[in-house]
C-alpha cells in the first residue's frame, strides 16, 4: 500500500497550493468588479470623500497585492479571516458558524434521506427490470427532479403551510421540528432520482456477476441473494462517486430553498455576501468549501482506485 | 456534463469486447435508441419544444409584452387561450417566447463548450498520462473546489457590464443588434462561467473510460502500426466516447434549462422583459398568485419540467442503451 | 474482490467522519448559534428607583424584525439596524408620534439669538441602562467618536457636520470639536456654521445618540453585543440571524416603557401565516395580500391599519445626458405616465400617488396636485417640439434588482411610454450592489429609484437631491436660481417663510421634470386586538415604548 500512501500525501501537499490559488482568485475577482462594500453599505447616502476616508480606514486603497498579503498573512499567522464590512461587530467565524450549522442540519436530513429512498429504490428498479415497475419508479423520481426547486417549495408552502397548516411556512426550529420538512423534502427529491438510477446500473451489473450466480447456485435464498452480495457491492461504486459532490452541497448551502423558506443558512448568506461586496466573508466561505472539496474529492479518488485496479494500472509494459 | 452518469464498468466491457466495426458507436447507438417507444416519445417532446420556441415569432397570437391593464389576471378566453398574467400579457404567447430563451439558452450552452471541454480535456488527461493529466487534473481540482454560485455571483458582477458592452461593440461591427437585445449576450457570460466551472465532472468520466480504453487491443495495434496520438484520439478513442458523451449532453442540457430558472430568479440570468420560464414562475410563485391564479405557475411549471424530464428520459434510455445486460 | 470494497466503504465512511469532523471544527469558533454576550465588565446591576419612574410595565410582544447588520449608533446607517438601535440607544432630543422634536436626554434648550448656538441643559434623570447618569462628557464623547476616522463611519459628517469644528474631526486634522463645549456636567453647548433650522432634526438621528464611554474603552471590539444604552429598552438577547429579544428599562428619562419585553424573530416563512397561527402579535402586509386584507368581508380586516411613510418612489433623469438634458423631452415622458392606472393595476392600491416630492407629515407638503397631469397628446407634443425630435437615440431605464423581473411596474411603464411616445425603452436591471455607484458616476439615463426622509424637513430632500453642489444630486440638476433659494431658506429663521420658499423650489423642480414623482409609500399592517397603541411612525424612530399587551 506504499504507493496509496505516497499518493495520498502527495495530494494532500497540494491543499495548501490549491487553497492560495483559489483565496488569491477570489480575492481578485471581488476586488476587480464593480463596487466595494463602502459604498454598498451606505445606500442613499453619497458622500464619496467620506467613502474614501473609510476606504483609507480599511486598507481597501491599498493595491490588490498589498491587501492580499496583509489578509493572508493575518489568516495564517493569526487565523483572523478580517472583519466584516457589513456586520462590523462580529468575527466571521462567529458570523457564519451558525449558518454553516443550519445548512449542514438542513443537508444532512435531505442527504441520508436521498440515499435511504435512492438506493432501495434503484435496487429494486433493476431486479424488477422487464416489469412495469422498474421504468415506472425511476420516472417518478426522475419527474421529481425535473421539476425545479423554485416550484416545489411554492406549492408545499400553500398546500401544507397555509391550506392544511400541518407545517410551519418556514424559518429553522431545530433539528426535530415541522419546519424541517419541506427543505429536507425539497432538497432531497431532486437527487433520488440520480442515485436510483446509479444504483440500478450498478446493481444490474453485479447481477449478472459471477460471485452471484454462484451465490444462486448455492441455492441461497432470492432475497439474501440481494441483499448481502448485490446491494453490499452496489453501494459503494454509487457512494463514492457521488459523496464527493453532495458534502460539498453541504456547504455551499441549498440557496433557493433558503431564500423561499426565510430560513437563514449558508447558501442565501453567500449570495447576500456577494451582492453587498462583503470581500472577507464571501473570501472565507469560498475557501471553506474548497476545503471541503479537496477532502471529498481526494477520497472518492482513493477510493475509486481501490476498487477499480485497471485505472491505477498504467501501461501494460 | 456534471453529473454522474454511472454504470462505467458496463460500458468498459462493451467497449473492450467491441473494437471499432464499419459503423460507429454513435450511430448503433442511436439506431438502438429509436427502437425504444419511450425515447421516441421524449424525441417528440423535445422536437415540439423546440419547434414552438423556434417559430415562437410566427406562431404566437400576440407579443410577449403587449399589456392591456383592463385585463390584468383574466382567465382562459378565446383570445387568450391561457389567461394573462398581471399585465394582461397574453400567457400563451409569453410561454412560447420563453419556449425560445430556453433554444437560445440551450444553444448558448453547447456553444459555451458545455460538452466540448469536458470531451477535449478528458481524451488529452485520459491518452496522455504524467504531467499533462496531473496538470488537468489539478486544475480541474482548484476551479470546481470553488463554490459554483457565489463564483458565478461574482464573475457576473464584475464582469457583465464589460462584456455586454464588448459585445454591442461587436455587434456595431457587424450591423446586427439581435445578440444583446435578445439577452443571449448575458447568457453567453454566465454559461461560459458555468462551463469553466462545470467541465471537471464530465472531464473525469470520460477520462476514466479512456484510461480504460487505452489498453484496448485496437489501440494497441494502431500505436504499434506508428498512428500518431491525434490519429488515435480522434479515430479510435472520440467515437467509442461518444455514446458517453451524449448521455452527458441529454442530461446536461436538461440541467441547462433548471438552472436557467434558477439564475433568473437570483436576477443573474434573463433581464426582463425577455420572457423565459425564470420569470414567468418567479410571477407564478408568490402565495397569493398562486393561490388565486395558479395557472399562472402551473403552466410555465409544467412545460418546462416536461422538458427537462424528457431530456432526462432521454438521458436514461440512452444509458440503458449502451449499457449491456440492459434490455 | 469483497476485502478491497470492504477497505473502500470503510475509506468513505472515514472519510466522511473525517470531513465532517474538519469541517466543524473549522466551524466550532462559530459553534451552533448563540450570541457570545458575555463579554467583559459592562453587566452591571442597575440602581433602581422605580417611584420615579412609575410602574413597570407588563407584557411582551412577539414580531418578527429584520436582522441588524450592526448596533452601533455612529456607524450604522441602514434602516433594518436603526430599528433597533432607536430603542436601545437615544439622544439629547426625540421625534414624537406627530414628528415634532421633543426633549429626550435633554430636558430643555436654549438657541441663541444669531440662531447658531444651541445650549441643551440635561434632565438629571437621564441616566444608562447600568444605572449611571448621563453626563455632558458622554454627550462630548459620543459625538466625537461618532466623527472620529477610526469609527468609520459614513454617515456622521452628514448629521453632525454643521457643528462647527466637526468636519476637523472627521478629516483627522483635529480630535475634539471646536464648536461643542461642555458647560457643567449637566450642560453642553453646540454652536454651528451656520443659523440651520434644521439642525435640532438632525439630532434625532442615531449618530446623534449617546453611547458609554467607558464600556466600549474596556472592550471595543464586542460592546454592541449587551450595548449599554440610553433608551427606553435593553438589549436582552441577540442570536444571530434568529431572535433578538429587548427588555424595558424602567428607569428611562422619559419613564418604564408599558411592555416588559419584545421579541424579534429573524427569519421564518410567510409573516401572515405565522400571523394568521398567533405566532406573532403584528405583521407588515406584502403587496400579494393586501388586496385580501382591505377587503371588508375578510376577517382580517378589522386588524388592518396603514399609516403614511416618509418615502418617495420616483423615476430620476440624468439631465446632462441625452436625451433628458432637454426639459421638454422630460417633461414628454413625464406626462405620458398614467400612474392612476398602475396604481390600481399593478399596486393594487398600496401606495398613494405622488402629488408632489414632499410627502405628507413634511412641512411644506400641500395636498394639492403639483404634478404634470397625464395628457398624452401633449407629451407627443412637447418630445416632437424638444431639440431632438422623432430621434431620440436608444433611452434605457435603470433599475436595481436581484429579483427575477423588473416588477410590472417597470414594464407597465415601459409599455406606456411606447403607447404613448412611440418611444421603446430598455430595461436594464442593475445589480444592487453598484446601482447607488453607477448613478452617482452618471452612467444612467433615467432611473427609477426612491428615497427615504432621515427627518421631517424639506431640506432634507429639496436641498439635498437638487442643490447643484449636493453630494446626493443624482439627477445632475443645476440651476442658479434654485441655488439661490436652498442656499436662503437654509438659513431662514421664520419658519412661514422657509417653508414658501421650500414650496416654491417644489412647484419649479416639478415644472422642469427634474422627477416624474410616482408614489408616496404607506405602510401596511395587521394588529391582533389585543394590543394597543401599536404605532407605525412615519420614520424609524422609536415606538413600542407605549404599546400596550393586553393578553
Amino acid at each position: 500500500m506504499d504507493g496509496l500512501a505516497a499518493y495520498v500525501v502527495r495530494r494532500l501537499l497540494f491543499l495548501p497550493v490549491t487553497l492560495l490559488i483559489v483565496s488569491f482568485a477570489t480575492f481578485c475577482i471581488t476586488r476587480w468588479g464593480p463596487g466595494d462594500p463602502i459604498s454598498v453599505y451606505s445606500g442613499q447616502y453619497r458622500d464619496p470623500e467620506a467613502f474614501e476616508r473609510v476606504r483609507h480606514q480599511y486598507g481597501l486603497d491599498r493595491s490588490i497585492p498589498e491587501q492580499y498579503g496583509i489578509w493572508l498573512k493575518d489568516v495564517v499567522l493569526h487565523g483572523d479571516f478580517g472583519p466584516s464590512f457589513r456586520f462590523r461587530d462580529r468575527d466571521i467565524p462567529e458570523i457564519i458558524g451558525p449558518k454553516i450549522w443550519v445548512s449542514f442540519r438542513l443537508s444532512i436530513y435531505a442527504f441520508f434521506l436521498t440515499f435511504l429512498i435512492g438506493i432501495p429504490i434503484g435496487v429494486i428498479a433493476a431486479v424488477k427490470q422487464g416489469s412495469w415497475l422498474d421504468p415506472f419508479l425511476i420516472s417518478v423520481f426522475l419527474f421529481f427532479q425535473s421539476v425545479p426547486a423554485l416550484v416545489t417549495v411554492p406549492i408545499m408552502v400553500l398546500i401544507f403551510a397555509a391550506k392544511l397548516h400541518w407545517l410551519p411556512p418556514g424559518g429553522f426550529d431545530g433539528m426535530f421540528s415541522t419546519s424541517m420538512v419541506i427543505p429536507t423534502l425539497a432538497l432531497s427529491l431532486p437527487g433520488i432520482a440520480g442515485i436510483a438510477r446509479l444504483a440500478r446500473a450498478t446493481t444490474l451489473g453485479t447481477l449478472g456477476a459471477d460471485f452471484v450466480r454462484t451465490a444462486r447456485a448455492k441455492g441461497i435464498a432470492e432475497f439474501d441473494v440481494i441483499t448481502r452480495h448485490v446491494v453490499r457491492n452496489s453501494v459503494v461504486p454509487v457512494m463514492t462517486t457521488v459523496v464527493g459532490l453532495s458534502l460539498v452541497g453541504l456547504i455551499e448551502g441549498a440557496l433557493f430553498t433558503e431564500t423561499l423558506l426565510g430560513i437563514n443558512g449558508i447558501g442565501r448568506f453567500a449570495f447576500e455576501s456577494v451582492n453587498t461586496r462583503d470581500y472577507n466573508v464571501v473570501l472565507a466561505i469560498v475557501l471553506l468549501g474548497a476545503t471541503a472539496f479537496v477532502f471529498a474529492n481526494l477520497l472518492v479518488d482513493l477510493a475509486l482506485v481501490v476498487v477499480d485496479p485497471r485505472i491505477r494500472a498504467g501501461r501494460p509494459q | 456534463m456534471t453529473t454522474a452518469i454511472g454504470g462505467e464498468a458496463e460500458v468498459y466491457a462493451e467497449l473492450e469486447a467491441e473494437p471499432r466495426r464499419a459503423a460507429s458507436p454513435t450511430g448503433r447507438t442511436l439506431r438502438r435508441l429509436l427502437r425504444k417507444k419511450l425515447a421516441v416519445a421524449c424525441l417528440v417532446v423535445i422536437a415540439i419544444f423546440y419547434a414552438a420556441g423556434i417559430f415562437a415569432p410566427l406562431l404566437a397570437p400576440h407579443g410577449y409584452s403587449e399589456q392591456n391593464l383592463d385585463l390584468s389576471f383574466s382567465g382562459p378566453s378565446v383570445d387568450h387561450p391561457f389567461g394573462t398574467d398581471r399585465l394582461g400579457r397574453d400567457m400563451l404567447s409569453r410561454n412560447m417566447y420563453a419556449a425560445r430563451t430556453t433554444v437560445v439558452v440551450t444553444l448558448a450552452t453547447v456553444l459555451a463548450g458545455g460538452f466540448v471541454l469536458p470531451l477535449g480535456l478528458g481524451l488529452l488527461a485520459g491518452y496522455r498520462p504524467g504531467a499533462i493529466d496531473w496538470a488537468i487534473n489539478r486544475a480541474g481540482e482548484v476551479l470546481s473546489s470553488l463554490p459554483a454560485l457565489p463564483m458565478l455571483l461574482l464573475i457576473n458582477a464584475s464582469l457583465r457590464t464589460r462584456f455586454v458592452d464588448l459585445v454591442s461593440w461587436f455587434e456595431d461591427r457587424i450591423h446586427y443588434h439581435g445578440l444583446t437585445s435578445s439577452g443571449f449576450a448575458d447568457y453567453f457570460l454566465i454559461f461560459s462561467a458555468l462551463s469553466l466551472f462545470g467541465w471537471v465532472g464530465g472531464m473525469r468520466l470520460i477520462r476514466t473510460q479512456v484510461l480504460t480504453l487505452r489498453s484496448a487491443e485496437y489501440v494497441l495495434a494502431a500505436e504499434a502500426s506508428g498512428a500518431g496520438t491525434w490519429r488515435i484520439i480522434s479515430r479510435h478513442l472520440l467515437p467509442n466516447v461518444m455514446p458517453l458523451v451524449l448521455v452527458g449532453v441529454s442530461a446536461s442540457l436538461g440541467a441547462v434549462a433548471g438552472s436557467e430558472i434558477a439564475l433568473t430568479f437570483l436576477g443573474v440570468g434573463i433581464q426582463p422583459p425577455h420572457p423565459s420560464f425564470g420569470a414567468l414562475i418567479t410571477d407564478g410563485a408568490s402565495r397569493t398568485v398562486l393561490e388565486n391564479h395558479p395557472q399562472l405557475l402551473l403552466v410555465p411549471a409544467s412545460i418546462v419540467a416536461s422538458l427537462i424530464f424528457a431530456f432526462n428520459l432521454l438521458g436514461d434510455a440512452l444509458n440503458d442503451v449502451i449499457t449491456p445486460g440492459a434490455r | 474482490m469483497s476485502s478491497k470494497l470492504t477497505i473502500a466503504a470503510g475509506a468513505v465512511a472515514a472519510g466522511l467522519i473525517i470531513v465532517l469532523a474538519v469541517v466543524l471544527i473549522l466551524v466550532v469558533g462559530g459553534g451552533g448559534g448563540g450570541d457570545k454576550g458575555s463579554a467583559t465588565g459592562d453587566t452591571r446591576t442597575p440602581t433602581t428607583s422605580p417611584a420615579d419612574n412609575g410602574p413597570a410595565g407588563s407584557g411582551e410582544l412577539r414580531l418578527r424584525g429584520p436582522d441588524p447588520l450592526v448596533l452601533d449608533p455612529a456607524v450604522a446607517q441602514d434602516a433594518d439596524s436603526a430599528t433597533y438601535i432607536v430603542e436601545i440607544f437615544s439622544g439629547l432630543v426625540r421625534l414624537d408620534r406627530d414628528l415634532k422634536v421633543q426633549p429626550d436626554l435633554a430636558a430643555s434648550w436654549d438657541v441663541s439669538p444669531d440662531g447658531k448656538t444651541y445650549t441643551f441643559h440635561l434632565n438629571p434623570k437621564a441616566t444608562f441602562h447600568d444605572g449611571r447618569p448621563v453626563t455632558a462628557e458622554d454627550i462630548k464623547y459620543s459625538f466625537q467618536r461618532a466623527l472620529a476616522p477610526e469609527t468609520a463611519s459614513v454617515v456622521a459628517e452628514n448629521f453632525l457636520g454643521d457643528i462647527a469644528g466637526a468636519k476637523d474631526v472627521s478629516r483627522g486634522r483635529a480630535t475634539e470639536i471646536s464648536g461643542l463645549k461642555v458647560i457643567d456636567d449637566q450642560t453642553i453647548s453646540l454652536t454651528l456654521d451656520q443659523p440651520k433650522a434644521y439642525f435640532l432634526y438632525k439630532l434625532t438621528y442615531p449618530t446623534a445618540f449617546v453611547v458609554d464611554q467607558r464600556q466600549i474603552q474596556a472592550n471595543p471590539k464586542r460592546w454592541t453585543q449587551k450595548p449599554n444604552g440610553t433608551g427606553p429598552f435593553k438589549l436582552k438577547e441577540w442570536r444571530l440571524g434568529e431572535r433578538i429579544v429587548l427588555e424595558a428599562y424602567n428607569n428611562n428619562v422619559l419613564g418604564a416603557p408599558k411592555l416588559q419585553k419584545i421579541t424579534f424573530e429573524l427569519q421564518g416563512g410567510s409573516a401572515l401565516v405565522d400571523y394568521q397561527d398567533g405566532n406573532i402579535d403584528a405583521t407588515g402586509v406584502g403587496l400579494d395580500d393586501l388586496q385580501r386584507v382591505q377587503d371588508p368581508s375578510d376577517k382580517l380586516h378589522a386588524e388592518y391599519q396603514q399609516a403614511p411613510r416618509m418615502s418617495i418612489d420616483y423615476i430620476g433623469f440624468n439631465t446632462t445626458t441625452k436625451p433628458f438634458d432637454d426639459p421638454k423631452v422630460r417633461q414628454a415622458f413625464a406626462m405620458a405616465v398614467d400612474r392612476q392606472k398602475i396604481a390600481e393595476v399593478v399596486l393594487q392600491g398600496a401606495a398613494p400617488i405622488a402629488n408632489g416630492i414632499l410627502m405628507p407629515g413634511v412641512p411644506g407638503h400641500t395636498d394639492d396636485d403639483k404634478t404634470l397631469p397625464y395628457d398624452p397628446a401633449r407629451a407627443k407634443q412637447l418630445l416632437s417640439e424638444s431639440k431632438y425630435g422623432s430621434d431620440i437615440g436608444q433611452v434605457t431605464l435603470a433599475l436595481s434588482g436581484a429579483g427575477a423581473t423588473a416588477g410590472p411596474y417597470d414594464e407597465a411603464l415601459v409599455q406606456m411610454w411606447r403607447d404613448n411616445l412611440g418611444v421603446d425603452v430598455q430595461i436594464q436591471q442593475a445589480e444592487s450592489g453598484t446601482f447607488f455607484q453607477d448613478i452617482d458616476q452618471g452612467r444612467y439615463q433615467m432611473f427609477h429609484i426612491g428615497w427615504i426622509m432621515d427627518y421631517p424637513d424639506p431640506e432634507d430632500v429639496l436641498d439635498v437631491l437638487f442643490y447643484s453642489k449636493s453630494r446626493q444630486n443624482s439627477t445632475r440638476y443645476t440651476n442658479p436660481e434654485i441655488d439661490a433659494k436652498l442656499e436662503r431658506a437654509r438659513v431662514e429663521q421664520d419658519t412661514e417663510k422657509r417653508l414658501t420658499i421650500y414650496r416654491d423650489v417644489e412647484k419649479q423642480l416639478l415644472n422642469d421634470a427634474a422627477w416624474i414623482p410616482m408614489f408616496f409609500d404607506t405602510a401596511h399592517v395587521l394588529v391582533k386586538p389585543y394590543v394597543k397603541n401599536f404605532v407605525v411612525p412615519p420614520l424609524v424612530v422609536e415606538r413600542y415604548r407605549d404599546v400596550e399587551v393586553t393578553r
